[in-house]
């Protein structure tokens, strides 16, 4: 299957059982962080500022985004929203942010809609596999979870932030526990802990290399016994406002019909993830497909501020071959119980713990200066010696741990106990986002944000196992802020709309519309249409979302 | 990265014909179904989700026209090969049963009415994406080895094909959920609890006072001291 490589795998073999006595300095702070200028893709240049809205002339943003962010709406310039929603709290987005807004809103007594693009649950967070951190070992606690974020996130992050993510780690992990997530345990009961690149005592749970996947589905099985209005196949196109500044529901384009959806809404929570489907400077991602920056887009379109855009994390470990696999995830974790990064020579390069954007400039660095492997399809990477750790920890450890890793690899005749697999970084996280505060508020009232979509958190790095819990911990407060200070429900109009329109055309006029919804390589193309007339209310746009759709047919239900 | 003027072996990629739904259309051998049809401008034709083997979304049939097995899988997972025919195989979630504490057998009949339905058959099985000994789980099931049934389920991305291939109403991967989110509710964590009831004490207030430094150089400093030495200077 990898001849092509045998050369260079030959080398991997021979240098192993050396390698493995041998341990690996870590860089220096000053070193990392001029590996990072030098080969981050941050650091590349291909960035600009904004002329429109409250970041113009400020902080600089990836090209693909701010093409984005200074684009016009989709909205025919005399659509006139007329309310066929009418719900309290509309959150926007079905991943696990927003489903934990939503079940912090359970017995609240106020209706929740909760709209997402894809089906509840098709969201980043069932594609976390390494795990979710929290202070519960004898070592450890909040302020050393803190001091390990705040170091990784160059001293960038929110201070306040981060120390309510920390304080709630455990707390988190108790919630979850009891609505049925099972994690890793060891022996005697207690979670099991592994360490994460930056941090520095063993902080991350895990369920096996699917910890997202079991968190979603425990939080999609109990949002779906709850009181929680889903609408799949809903898209946040546009937020509205009362005219004075404050957000008062949103419009959602139904993409099973085609039509407008307008929402009426006392409080918008806006949990729409990330961007990594944007595929800045052409890197392959490993997020999911609906991942296309839609909520910094509206967000941005009310006058909130974005922090730290200019920051994303490419995950060093994304597949380099087969090329079926091309960015997507391998888990840090099996850097974590020892896997080696080497390049062509066999010969390991950095540490293999130290935080991502070190780790993924060091391997940018070794293809950059041809010690790196070539694929057929002539990508690059480096090797991660998987078969390395069947020999330190035993033999089945990749299969018993890992069986994410080993069951995506067996298709294409890898057997990553075997034979070492080839990673390159991929675009893997928004660091940045919507500015909030402690409670989850934007600059806007009536607006809520949290998860990925937020920035400050994190600062210019989010460690392993902190977007797990961000999504926990700033989901839940969002709905604790939500109850604790709903506004009356306002008129819905497209004022901040008007005035965005009004400074493009004096700064960044253009025809791209945004938000752009799906990814350009999938040719999805989002069309403003079937509403029959518009600015008419439209009794065929419900205010219930379509019932579900029966099972298929079902060949012996006559017997 | 995508330069392939330099590759190594120079192989040009091989082009394979595909059928979506009686129409055929061009694939780049080793490819997924999912990279095929967006490639073809095809993409409305499979619902799509993670894009990585664990939402579920993009469930579809396979049929060929020689001996080659066909079956269920996951178009964003599964390479095209010469002469595939792929149609969707969305599988609609159903309402949840919620879970309970202490479940045992008795419970998981009462949640699950027709667990003893099941005539193994082993549609599930064959069906099942992750590989999964979904029959040989329900045995377990019927049995009452709840912990074995778990540790069965941890890879299931609830795709719901082993539901819906099921021509006796059984459900596998709902029970499957239930008893994992049963047990996992049911599981005592003494550890986290105690952790959770000691009350901040003098030290914790200092070592925060001593992290939250309004200077932002100074507060990053004092963040690496705190890793470096397990508390303040």
């Amino acid at each position: 299957m990898m001849d092509w490589a045998k050369e260079s795998l030959a080398k991997v073999e021979r240098t192993r059982a050396d390698r493995m006595q041998q341990s690996f300095s870590k860089i220096s702070d000053a070193d990392g962080q001029a590996l990072i200028r030098k080969f981050h893709p941050d650091f590349t240049g291909m960035t600009r500022t904004l002329n429109v809205g409250p970041n113009a002339g400020a902080e600089k943003f990836p090209n693909e985004l701010a093409d984005l962010l200074e684009a016009d709406s989709p909205l025919p310039e005399n659509f006139n929203p007329v309310t066929d929603v009418e719900t309290d709290v509309l959150i926007l987005g079905g991943g696990g942010a927003g489903v934990c807004t939503a079940l912090g809103l359970e017995g609240s007594g106020l209706s929740v809609h909760l709209a997402t693009k894809l089906r509840l649950g098709d969201a980043n967070t069932v594609m976390a596999e390494g795990g979710i951190q929290a202070a519960l070992g004898p070592d450890d606690s909040p302020r050393r979870h803190y001091a390990d974020a705040l170091v990784g996130g160059h001293g960038q992050n929110d201070p306040d932030l981060l120390r309510i993510l920390c304080e709630q780690g455990p707390a988190s992990i108790r919630w979850l526990n009891q609505l049925g997530a099972l994690f890793d345990s060891n022996p005697d009961g207690t979670f099991r802990l592994r360490s994460g690149g930056g941090t520095s005592v063993a902080r991350v749970l895990a369920c096996r290399d699917y910890t997202g996947l079991e968190i979603m589905r425990v939080l999609k099985d109990a949002v779906l016994s709850g009181g929680t209005q889903i609408l799949p196949n809903h898209s946040a196109v546009e937020l509205l406002d009362d005219g004075q500044g404050r957000v008062t529901g949103a419009v959602l384009w139904h993409s099973d019909n085609g039509q407008l959806v307008t929402v009426s809404a006392r409080a918008v929570v806006l949990a729409t993830g990330g961007s990594g489907q944007l595929r800045l400077q052409g890197y392959p991602t490993s997020n999911h497909m609906g991942a296309t920056g839609d909520g910094l887009v509206l967000a941005y379109r009310q006058a909130c501020h974005l922090v730290h855009l200019e920051s994303f994390q490419y995950h060093p470990s994304g597949t380099s071959f087969p090329e079926a696999l091309v960015g997507q995830l391998v888990s840090e974790s099996i850097r974590a119980v020892g896997a080696q990064l080497l390049n062509a020579a066999g010969e390991r390069f950095i540490n293999e713990l130290t935080t991502r954007d070190v780790v993924a400039s060091a391997i940018i660095r070794e293809v950059a200066e041809d010690r790196g492997v070539q694929t057929p399809n002539g990508r690059h990477g480096v090797w991660l010696d998987t078969p390395m750790i069947e020999t330190l920890k035993g033999e089945g450890t990749l299969a018993r741990q890992f069986p994410g890793l080993i069951h995506r690899f067996e298709r294409y005749g890898i057997d990553p106990a075997q034979q070492p697999i080839l990673v390159y970084p991929t675009l893997h996280y928004q660091n940045g986002g919507v500015k909030i505060d402690a409670g989850g508020r934007t600059d806007r009232p009536g607006l809520w944000a949290a998860g990925e979509v937020t920035g400050g958190l994190h600062g210019t790095n989010r460690l392993m196992g902190n977007s797990l819990l961000d999504i926990i911990v700033f989901g839940r407060r969002a709905a604790e802020s939500v109850r604790n200070g709903l506004p009356e429900r306002g008129p819905v109009t497209l004022s901040q709309l008007k005035q965005f329109r009004e400074a493009r055309l004096a700064g960044a006029p253009g025809t791209l519309t945004s938000p752009q919804l799906y990814p350009a390589a999938s040719g999805l193309k989002f069309e403003v249409s079937g509403k029959p007339a518009v600015g008419q209310p439209d009794s065929t746009t419900t205010a219930r979302p379509t019932p579900p759709a029966s099972e298929p047919p079902d060949p012996f239900a006559k017997r | 990265m995508s330069d392939t003027t330099n590759s190594p072996s120079s192989d040009t990629p091989t082009t394979v014909e595909i059928k979506i739904q009686g129409r055929t259309i061009q694939a780049r051998a080793g490819e997924t179904i999912i990279n095929a049809l967006w490639a073809a401008g095809l993409a409305e034709k499979i619902q799509t989700g993670c894009l990585g083997g664990v939402c579920g979304a993009c469930t579809v049939t396979l049929r060929f026209p020689d001996d080659r097995p066909g079956g269920t899988d996951l178009a964003c997972m599964r390479p095209v090969e010469d002469g595939m025919e792929i149609f969707p195989f969305p599988a609609e979630q159903i309402p949840p049963v919620p879970p309970v504490m202490n479940p045992d057998a008795g419970k998981l009949r009462t949640a699950f009415p027709t667990l003893d339905r099941c005539t193994k058959c082993d549609s599930c099985t064959i069906a099942c994406p992750m590989s999964i000994p979904v029959m040989d789980s329900v045995l377990r099931m019927q049995k009452g080895e709840l912990d074995a049934v778990a540790e069965d389920f941890t890879t299931c991305i609830h795709c719901g094909l082993c539901r819906v291939v099921c021509e006796d109403k059984v459900k596998p991967h709902n029970m499957g959920l239930w008893v994992r989110r049963s047990l996992g509710m049911t599981r005592e964590t003494p550890a986290l609890d105690q952790l959770l009831v000691t009350p901040a004490d003098e030290q914790s207030d200092r070592e925060w006072a001593y992290l939250l430094s309004a200077d932002p150089a100074e507060r990053l400093e004092r963040a690496r001291t705190f890793r470096d030495q397990g508390g303040p200077a």
